[in-house]
């Protein structure tokens, strides 16, 4: 369980770009951050995993708080999924997938193997891919090797910041797909960073939605529907409504 | 001169050129190397001490800025010592900066994002150094290294100035003899070996990119391939240490000369015509004459190096002028009477320096303007005083040396109350050439030189007597003197055996004949019977 609890963060001490946050992650849970560019949700992902650290507030993993803990080991036991990807260009699809691994000193066969098996759960293959480099990918690929990467220690928490981002409608319809299958077999407790609100219906088990750094509402796509906490949520969930009441229909 | 006789100069040559190649690639070699393994450390300091930058880029750029001959001496008075250690350190200075500037850059070049995902799954700072940042950074970091290979190669040639070795000791003796075979014979290979490292270190720097060569590559074979290179590099400095090429003069007698001295006798010169032959006359004669083998350090460069290697004890003895001792090391005032200046300096010497001077060779190598025979005749050009009617439209070539000192330039113009309209600043070897083709209409020409007559120019009379004596004679150690009794004795008969004409005679078959100057030294030791 992931805790925060009355955070704020200001980079430059004078305007908050989280404001007063405080929301739960739930034990195997996928929450979705919602909120439009801007808003800080790529800035809360960074707070739990450490690269910055909130203004005010405590943030709590398991009910630790993580300020008493070495960043590096709480980086290492967190997966992370770049916003922009981040692989890293000079290193092989392997070589970047094994790094977690590596850097926690895992024997070689025990990488050996993971890798591979990490490549077939996202769907590539360890003959072909493995040895390419970031660049030989598609951007599809890319995105499916950097959850691979992510999942490679086999952390109990995921952070994904728009994993999904910059593809188009149909490979990112798939690849949603699959993300859902992966996430049934693999029980992991996910925050999925995204500005779609189709996206945030179609994976979210609970939506918090995100605007200049406040928490508008949080619960399940059904709650927000039904009885959007503030104009705000109102208006982004007007068009999005019809639209989905329509395709549940259809189904 | 056709293809033979250029080919036969070179193939009897070649030995030494593989030797001054050899010590060229070591002087840059191990320079630039050490220059790398200082540099990328200041470059990831100053990385990560951005309070440091500042400091450290600007003192290795200014380090950049200093003439390198100046680098030289101040690096000389620094180690107290002339050859290989002062050199290697003027390079290392040279190569710091190109080095340094690009690692910085180069660190401080990777994308933010990357760098972002690195912290993010977890890495150590050190971590991303040695995984990311050095990684990614290497083609500009290696772009930094070939610039500071490829200039070291280049300014390696100077190292020949403070006897060094190196291949810039063919450009030294072809300046100071005029001699352009010479001087190519240095700088081409030079120039060759600049474009073999540019392109050898090309080749590693697209080996070593990680975006560009991938698949053949990864570290492994791109780290067998950096050895590849660098391994017989470093084969080379035992080779050297072995054998070390600031005693390579001489080959047989470098382990010896190693034991400070023993049996050996390390004769120097300054780096013009006249000091070779009087040198080379010193060698011969104690090799002839003596049990002692002799270590020529030759063509130093000037009278500072050479005084203060002597006073040091890393050579045994040079020939030097009167006047010279008198004014530039002893700083006293000039005086006009040859046998007062003779026992003036030898009594100075003697007690503040323990040098003996023997007994000088018998010329008087006095500095003078010259200049065109056709221009004196023209004008009734004779005497110095002759020029002040058109001295401001008159373009002087002066050495650097003239222009210093007390008994140069400055004080001439104070004694002769003119000055001339330029003066250009020209290298000792190439002043009589500059005058004959025009370049210049006066220079200080020293009145034996074989260049006067040769290229029909005429030396002015000193008029008010402003140029003081320069009578030429070996300054010994008195150590080496008392330990080896019978070296005074070799060098006796050289003794008030060459006068003026001789010594013009002399210097000019070496200048206008080319002919070789241990040829005409010992032609002419043997007819003088003293051989
Ligand atoms: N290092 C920083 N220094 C100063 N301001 C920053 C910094 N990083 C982010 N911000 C600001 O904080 C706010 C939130 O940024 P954040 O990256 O969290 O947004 P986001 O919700 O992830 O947006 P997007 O959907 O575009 O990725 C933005 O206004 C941004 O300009
Ligand atoms: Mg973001």
């Amino acid at each position: 369980m992931i805790t925060l609890d009355q955070v704020s963060k200001s980079y430059d001490g004078v305007s908050r770009v989280i404001n007063n946050l405080s929301f739960e992650v739930l034990e195997g849970e996928i929450l979705i951050l919602l909120g439009s560019s801007g808003c800080g949700k790529s800035t809360i992902l960074k707070m739990i995993n450490r690269l910055i650290d909130p203004t005010e507030g405590r943030i709590y993993l398991d009910g630790k708080d993580i300020q008493q803990q070495d960043p590096i080991e709480l980086r290492r036991s967190l997966g992370y999924v770049f916003q922009g990807i981040g692989l890293f260009p000079h290193f092989s699809i392997r070589e970047n997938i094994s790094m977690v691994p590596r850097l926690l000193g895992w024997p070689e066969d025990r990488i050996n193997n993971r890798y591979r098996e990490l490549l077939e759960l996202v769907q590539l293959s360890p003959e072909i891919h493995a040895d390419r480099f970031p660049d030989e990918l598609s951007g599809g690929q890319q995105q499916r090797v950097a959850v691979a990467r992510a999942l490679a220690a086999d952390p109990a928490y995921l952070l994904m910041d728009e994993p999904f981002g910059a593809l188009d409608a149909i490979t990112r319809d798939s690849i949603q797909q699959e993300f859902l299958d992966l996430k049934q077999r693999l029980n992991k407790t996910i925050i999925f960073v995204t500005h779609d609100i189709i996206e945030a219906v179609t994976l979210g088990d609970r939506i918090a939605i995100l605007h200049e750094g406040r928490l508008e509402q949080i619960g399940t796509s059904e709650e927000i529907m039904e009885n959007p906490a503030t104009d705000f949520v109102r208006e982004l969930f007007a068009k999005s409504v019809k639209f989905w009441k329509g395709f549940k229909n259809i189904s | 001169m056709n293809i033979t006789s250029l080919t036969d100069y070179i193939i009897e040559r070649l030995p030494e050129i593989w030797q001054r190649i050899g010590e060229h690639i070591f002087l840059a070699g191990i320079s630039t190397m050490t220059a790398v393994l200082v540099g990328i450390p200041l470059g990831i300091l100053a990385f990560y001490r951005p309070g440091l930058r500042g400091p450290l880029l600007g003192i290795v750029s200014i380090l950049q800025t200093i003439p390198s001959l100046a680098m030289l001496v101040i690096l000389l008075a620094l180690f107290q010592k002339i050859g290989v250690i002062p050199a290697i350190v003027a390079l290392i200075l040279y190569a710091l900066l190109p080095i340094v500037r690009n690692t910085l850059a180069a660190l401080q070049g990777i994308a933010p994002e990357i760098i972002e995902a690195a912290r993010g799954i977890g890495m150590t700072e050190w971590q991303r150094m040695r995984l990311i940042r050095i990684p990614l950074g290497i083609p500009v970091i290696m772009a930094g290294i070939r610039t500071a290979s490829v200039a070291g190669v280049g300014i390696a040639t100077l190292a020949a100035f403070i006897g060094a070795g190196g291949l810039g000791e063919f450009i030294n003796r072809g300046l100071a003899l005029s001699n352009t075979r010479l001087i190519f014979l240095g700088a081409i290979p030079a120039a060759l070996l600049a474009l073999l490292v540019d392109l050898v270190l090309g080749f590693i720097e697209k080996v070593c990119d990680p975006k560009r060569n991938r698949h053949w590559s990864h570290r492994f074979h791109f780290a067998l391939k950096l050895s590849i290179v660098l391994i017989p590099l470093f084969l080379l400095i035992p080779v050297f240490i072995s054998s070390p090429p600031w005693s390579s003069q001489t080959a047989g007698s470098s382990e010896r000369n190693e034991t400070k001295g023993i049996n050996v006798v390390r004769i120097a010169s300054k780096n013009f015509t006249e000091q070779l032959i009087l040198a080379e006359m010193m060698a011969q004669m104690i090799e002839k004459r003596t049990h002692l083998s002799v270590d020529r350090k030759f063509n130093l460069g000037g009278t500072i190096i050479c005084h203060q290697a002597l006073k040091r004890g890393e050579i045994d003895l040079y020939a030097e002028y009167t006047g010279t001792g008198l004014m530039a090391i002893l700083k006293l005032p000039a005086m006009n009477n040859p046998d007062e200046v003779y026992h003036r300096v030898s009594e100075e010497y003697l007690n503040r320096f323990n040098l003996v001077w023997l007994e000088p060779f018998g010329f008087n190598n006095t500095y003078t303007l010259t200049v065109r025979k056709q221009d004196a005749v023209q004008n009734q050009w004779k005497i110095i005083s002759d020029l002040i009617p058109m001295s401001s439209k008159l373009v002087a070539g002066f050495s650097g040396e003239f222009q210093e000192r007390p008994d140069g330039y400055p004080g001439f113009q104070k004694v002769y109350g003119f000055k001339f309209g330029e003066v250009h600043d020209l290298d000792p070897g190439l002043i009589y050439q500059a005058l004959a083709k025009g370049a210049v209409d006066v220079i200080d020409g020293y009145l034996t030189d074989g260049r006067i007559p040769a290229y029909n120019l005429i030396s002015l009379t000193d008029d008010k007597k402003f140029f003081p004596p320069y009578y030429a004679a070996p300054v010994v150690r008195e150590e080496v003197l008392n330990a080896y009794p019978d070296l005074r004795e070799a060098l006796a008969p050289l003794g008030s055996l060459i006068d003026n004409t001789t010594m013009r005679v002399l210097n000019y078959e070496v200048n206008g004949n080319r002919r070789g100057v241990s040829e005409v030294v010992t032609e002419f030791l043997q007819d003088k019977e003293v051989l």
